[in-house]
């Protein structure tokens, strides 16, 4: 389980985190919902220790955010970090000379589920292929935490579904996944718990299903209610 | 599979409700192999562990039986199978009559215009 408890992040005089908790568990995709501006990326890169904090405190499976548990989680950014002129396959290349628990297995069944070839130089590939060779490179590294800035942003349809697919097959395992979105509509039905944030502070954390079965209401639903009232 | 689920009714029970629509319209069948939760997860686009919790809730009602290490399957228990099927079409019967009720129409009406949609609706099918 991860669990941010009272992080507080300031930007110089800006506070962008002001006490936000919240758990996420192994086996689940927390999706960490901001309909406006920062907070979202900042979570997910102080959970990866790529950004140090002014308060509070994080554990990954109980421990402090330390080396051994950055071995546990991957970070996928929201835009690819390989350099343009690089083949898919150099970029996979470069990714298991980097990453002791690069998976190639699974990197090639990915490549494979979304149709692409590895000859391909990441400057050729669409939008929507870029953020699949993006997703590739995380979701190809054997750890038990995946964190994804808004993979859906951006991209168009098709490479939405296909992105979605790979949620609901066996490609994710297990695994415990941090997802930061801010549009809801098509992945209502993959997500188990969300976590509304606005202004640096948590607004509400919710099981989805729990929320359907006891008040009847969809995400957005608590979406309206929450930023909206 | 093609089926949409609402947002605002939990998915797990739309799930179940779908396989007791199968069960009732002859598709799935007394003893057939289903698909395993990673499966089903991927043909309906839903969650693996909402999956999970259909299956589960499934079997707490009879409808499929696990062993170990094998695929689920649905049960061979007839009176399960008929009562799912009797539970399906008694609720839509209720349903149809909350919003007829109102209507004060005759039972000889009500049953004439049934009959005809029911007729044309499934030669529309036919097509």
């Amino acid at each position: 389980m991860i669990e941010v408890n009272q992080l507080t992040k300031k930007f110089g005089r800006k506070k962008v985190l002001d006490g936000v908790s919240f758990t996420a568990n192994k086996g689940e995709i927390t999706c960490l919902i901001g309909i406006n501006g920062v907070g979202k990326t900042t979570t997910l890169k102080a959970i990866m220790g790529l950004t140090p904090i002014n308060k509070g405190s994080i554990l990954i499976d109980g421990e402090t955010i330390n080396k051994n548990t950055y071995e546990k989680v991957a970070f996928i950014p929201d835009a690819i970090t390989m350099l343009p002129q690089m083949t898919i396959k150099q970029a996979m290349q470069f990714m298991q000379d980097f990453y002791k628990k690069w998976n190639q297995e699974r990197a090639t069944e990915l490549l494979t589920f979304f149709k692409l070839d590895e000859k391909t130089r990441i400057s050729e590939l669409s939008k929507g292929n870029t953020a699949k060779i993006n997703l590739l490179m995380g979701l190809a590294i054997d750890v038990d935490y995946i964190l994804m800035d808004e993979p859906f942003s951006g991209i168009d349809i098709f490479s939405r579904e296909q992105i979605t697919e790979v949620f609901t097959s066996h490609l994710i395992e297990d695994r415990g996944v941090i997802i930061t979105t801010h549009e809801i509509n098509d992945i209502e039905h993959l997500i188990d718990k969300v976590i509304l944030l606005d202004n640096g502070i948590v607004l509400k954390e919710f099981n989805t299903e729990q929320m359907r079965q006891e008040e009847g209401k969809s995400v957005v639903d608590v979406m309206r209610e929450v930023y909206i009232g | 599979m093609n089926v949409t689920f609402n947002n605002r009714d939990p998915v797990y029970i739309q799930v179940v409700r779908y396989f007791k629509e199968q069960i009732a319209n002859g598709n799935l069948m007394a003893g057939q192999e289903i698909p395993s939760r990673r499966e089903l997860a991927a043909m309906l686009k839903i969650n693996p562990n909402t999956a999970q919790k259909a299956y589960k809730e499934m079997e707490e009602q009879g409808l499929i039986t696990t062993e170990r290490n094998y695929p689920s399957k649905i049960t061979t228990n007839e009176n399960i199978l008929h009562g799912v099927r009797e539970e399906l079409i008694v609720a839509a019967v209720d349903s149809f009559m909350q919003s007829i009720r109102p209507l004060n129409i005759s039972i000889d009406e009500l049953l004439h215009i049934v009959q005809e949609k029911y007729s044309q609706e499934s030669s529309k099918e036919v097509l």
